[in-house]
């Protein structure tokens, strides 16, 4: 039975992003469809869609030529289509069994046969009556496809499915995988692993920012050429900066930098050992999930790693937290600008008070010094340009672009030695990224540092001095950015070496 | 102190009877709890059933109307809660205690035209039996029909969640309310219905005690029984039978310690009255140590606001 899914024009806005743009995209049975994307470019945002689990705001979805309605998980379920999220969707507290009867209409002895027969098809060792929080995550995620496989799907989704595997779990999966596809199922797979797109799929789509960008055949395609279409490599004329930094003194040493961490969404960091000089700036670029967060959490003090040595000024400050790092002039631009740098229910002049606890005079005798607060805070706006003066309004009413400039405002207007920042454009407009871009390239110029971490290639080789790359929580060798290529990044991102 | 066999099988159908509205509230709020709905409101919708299922007795002076509105009015009040908490999303903790307060003081105001007025007398079965066979027949007979199924409630609700899809699916919201949802669920609904069934048993161990158990309506009559059945339900680790046994343990507990009041016995009167709080937990406590039960017995998402993504 041949089933082809068709994806036509969806488009999905939440408010300050457009997580799908104008997507389509065709599918056909027999084979396994990888969708690549980043974080955030939108594939979740598409899977949900086909799952029903979230509706579109415009666009549609067909099966078989048939328009298909996808207003509720119910739906998708009825019309076949079977979906295996990321973060299982299972009843930790309930038995394996009672997980799967829970939507089935069989009767239990029907259905335990069925389920037993699924089981021994596919070789899955399951015991169908402990409890799911018992479950290994191999083993969780094979309730999960036996779920789907009860009711015959048409369609099997994966939605990243191997971030929580161990490698023998995941060669299992893919055993399995390529059985279905044999079967008939068209699977899509959802992923940013380039590697398992090349051992796994026949066909591959890229997702950048909502959009669709490439729709190829994984056998015209190489590890840098997908890593290349899913970060961008259309290089813009670059203004080039003045290096001034190589004969100056050392300002931070990283030495023997290890983080094991217990959960296992996060990644660990192995052995990590780098320095920076006054007036440089070093990119660090990778595919986001291999450890950048974990980083830039340990470079800012939000978690304190006992397996570190971080020197800055001469000062040992692997034990310090983020206030007090703040004292010795570091300061930090985090990834999400409105739960980690902002508070957006917080006035503008209030998210200005936040990080500036000892070195101002904001607070008297513990009372808050509003005046001094707001005449500090319309400093700001006017000197980085964001687009109002009024420090009353609320922080979450100020555009990306807008908030942004306000936090990297906050920090740099208190002078610092070094600024670390975690991608610092992400989802802005060109006019607001060239100007956080002039905005760091001056302070390298003014001979204070930064550590930009960045999945934008772009902007990497635009701002860096040095650059190298994280791949599953590893550093690569740190080159100078003349020696760095976009297919150079594009190799050492996917996991490959270079001489 | 005379210990024959008949005086023990009486005492034994008092502490029965005294468990009652415990049994009743605690059951119901064990179901909705099960779903993920944390209602601190018991109190509140268990009084409001006792002065409306009194009031419609007074008025109606039919006890049958009586028990139903009582039941009607502790489900119509638990709907203020499930509009407030899953349709407005406001804080569970808040909004039950929010319903607590109210419903104490609501009850006061319409019983202010009842208080004094003597209760009818509530037909008891088995009557006969009762007075004719010696120890079990005080235990067994001669108890309201509400009686016996507040002591058939806790296992049909334990049959209910372990064996039928629908308390499966109650299990699974309370469990995991967004994985649910996207199993096409309708979590609300669910929630909803849990909440609703919750209010009307606490309006009828509510109208248990204005109508039977002491059949006459004094403001506050409740006395804080709908925390000792919040505080069961957690202490029994939402295990119906395990609700039974604790009921009947503070029940028993409140009935001796008053005997020993009366005899006089020398322990100062502070620690006997705390003592069935104290034994209750206790006991509740040593029977449900297994760690792995209470962590599948526990609704994981208690009391966690759930919002539909769209």
């Amino acid at each position: 039975m041949n089933t082809k899914l068709t994806i036509s024009n969806i488009s999905k806005i939440y408010p300050g992003c457009i997580a799908n743009d104008n997507v389509s995209l065709e599918f056909g049975s027999g084979k396994i469809y990888a969708l690549l994307g980043e974080n955030g470019a939108g594939k979740s945002t598409l899977v949900k869609i086909l799952s029903g689990v979230v509706k579109p705001d415009k666009g549609k979805v067909f099966l078989n030529n048939e328009n298909v309605k996808l207003n509720s998980p119910l739906d998708a379920k009825k019309n076949n289509i079977g979906m295996v999220f990321q973060h299982f969707n299972l009843f930790e507290t309930l038995s394996v069994f009672e997980n799967l009867s829970i939507d089935s209409n069989e009767k239990n002895e029907e259905l335990r046969f069925l389920v037993n027969e699924i089981l021994k098809k596919y070789n899955f060792k399951i015991d169908l009556d402990i409890p799911v929080l018992n479950l290994s995550a191999g083993q969780k995620q094979k309730v999960e496809i036996v779920r789907c496989l009860i009711r015959n799907p048409k369609v099997l989704i994966m939605d990243e499915p191997t971030s929580v595997l161990t490698e023998q779990e995941t060669e299992d999966l893919f055993i399995s995988l390529k059985k279905f596809s044999e079967e008939g199922i068209l699977i899509i797979y959802i992923t940013h692993k380039l590697k398992e797109v090349l051992s796994l799929c026949d066909e591959v789509a890229v997702m950048r920012k909502g959009k669709v960008v490439s729709v190829s055949s994984t056998k015209e395609e190489k590890i840098e050429s997908l890593a290349n279409k899913m970060v961008g490599e259309n290089l813009g004329t670059i203004k080039k900066k003045i290096n001034n930094f190589k004969n100056s003194e050392e300002i931070l040493k990283i030495s023997n930098l290890n983080f094991r961490s217990e959960d296992p969404y996060e990644t660990n960091l192995v052995n990590l050992n780098f320095s920076l000089k006054k007036g440089e700036c070093l990119g660090i670029a990778g595919i986001s999930g291999n450890g950048q967060s974990e980083l830039f959490q340990i470079l800012s003090g939000e978690i304190i790693t006992d397996y570190a040595s971080i020197k800055f000024r001469n000062k040992e400050i692997s034990k310090l937290n983020p206030r007090e790092r703040r004292e010795y002039l570091m300061a930090f631009s985090p990834e999400d600008r409105i739960s980690q740098a902002a508070v957006p229910e917080l006035k503008i002049y209030e998210n200005v008070a936040l990080n500036n606890f000892k070195s101002s005079n904001f607070f008297e005798k513990g009372l808050v010094n509003e005046k001094k607060i707001k005449e500090h805070s319309k400093k700001i706006l006017s000197n980085f340009s964001v687009n109002t003066d009024n420090v009353e309004m609320k922080s979450q009413f100020l555009s990306g672009g807008n908030l942004q400039k306000l936090i990297i405002g906050r920090e740099l207007i208190t002078s610092p030695e070094l600024l670390v920042c975690f991608n610092p454009t992400w989802g802005l407009d060109v006019g607001a990224i060239n100007y956080i871009h002039e905005t760091l390239i001056n302070i390298n110029e003014q001979g204070k540092s930064s550590i930009l971490i960045s999945t934008d290639n772009d902007e990497l080789l635009r701002l860096s001095d040095r650059i190298c790359v994280i791949y599953k929580g590893k550093l690569s060798k740190i080159m100078d950015v003349n020696e760095v290529t976009p297919e150079k990044l594009g190799i050492l991102m996917g996991g490959g070496t270079i001489d | 102190m005379s210990f024959d066999l008949n005086f023990i099988g009486i005492l034994i159908g008092a502490i029965m009877a005294s468990s009652v509205p415990l049994i009743l509230a605690a059951s119901g709020e064990l179901i909705t709890e099960r779903s993920g709905v944390l209602n601190l409101g018991v109190e509140g919708m268990m009084i409001i059933g006792a002065i409306s299922g009194f009031a419609l007795m007074v008025i109606t002076d039919n006890l049958f109307l009586a028990v139903i509105g009582s039941m009607l009015s502790g489900l119509i009040i638990s709907i203020i809660f499930g509009v407030l908490t899953q349709s407005l999303l406001t804080n569970h903790v808040a909004t039950g205690l929010a319903l607590t307060i109210f419903g104490i003081g609501m009850s006061a105001m319409i019983g202010k035209n009842f208080v004094g007025i003597p209760g009818k007398e509530f037909p008891l079965l088995f009557i006969n039996l009762k007075e004719n066979v010696p120890f079990l027949g005080p235990i067994l007979f001669g108890h309201s029909i509400i009686l016996y199924f507040a002591f058939l409630l806790p296992f049909l609700t334990n049959y209910f969640l372990k064996k039928t899809k629908i308390g499966l699916i109650i299990r699974a919201v309370g469990d995991s309310p967004t994985s649910a949802s996207n199993q096409g669920i309708n979590v609300i609904l669910v929630r909803y219905s849990c909440i609703l069934y919750g209010g009307a048993m606490c309006g009828l161990a509510g109208a248990y005690l204005s109508l039977i158990y002491t059949p006459q309506w004094i403001e506050n009559m409740t006395g804080g029984r709908g925390w000792i059945a919040l505080a069961l339900v957690v202490f029994a680790t939402w295990s119906p039978i395990k609700v039974l046994i604790g009921a009947l343990i503070f029940g028993g507990i409140t009935i001796l310690q008053l005997h020993m009041q009366a005899v006089g016995l020398r322990i100062p009167v502070q620690l006997l009255s705390a003592l069935p709080y104290i034994m209750t937990i206790i006991v509740l406590v040593v029977i449900s140590r297994d760690s792995r039960k209470i962590k599948l017995n526990t609704p994981t998402s208690l009391g966690q606001i759930f919002y539909k993504e769209k």
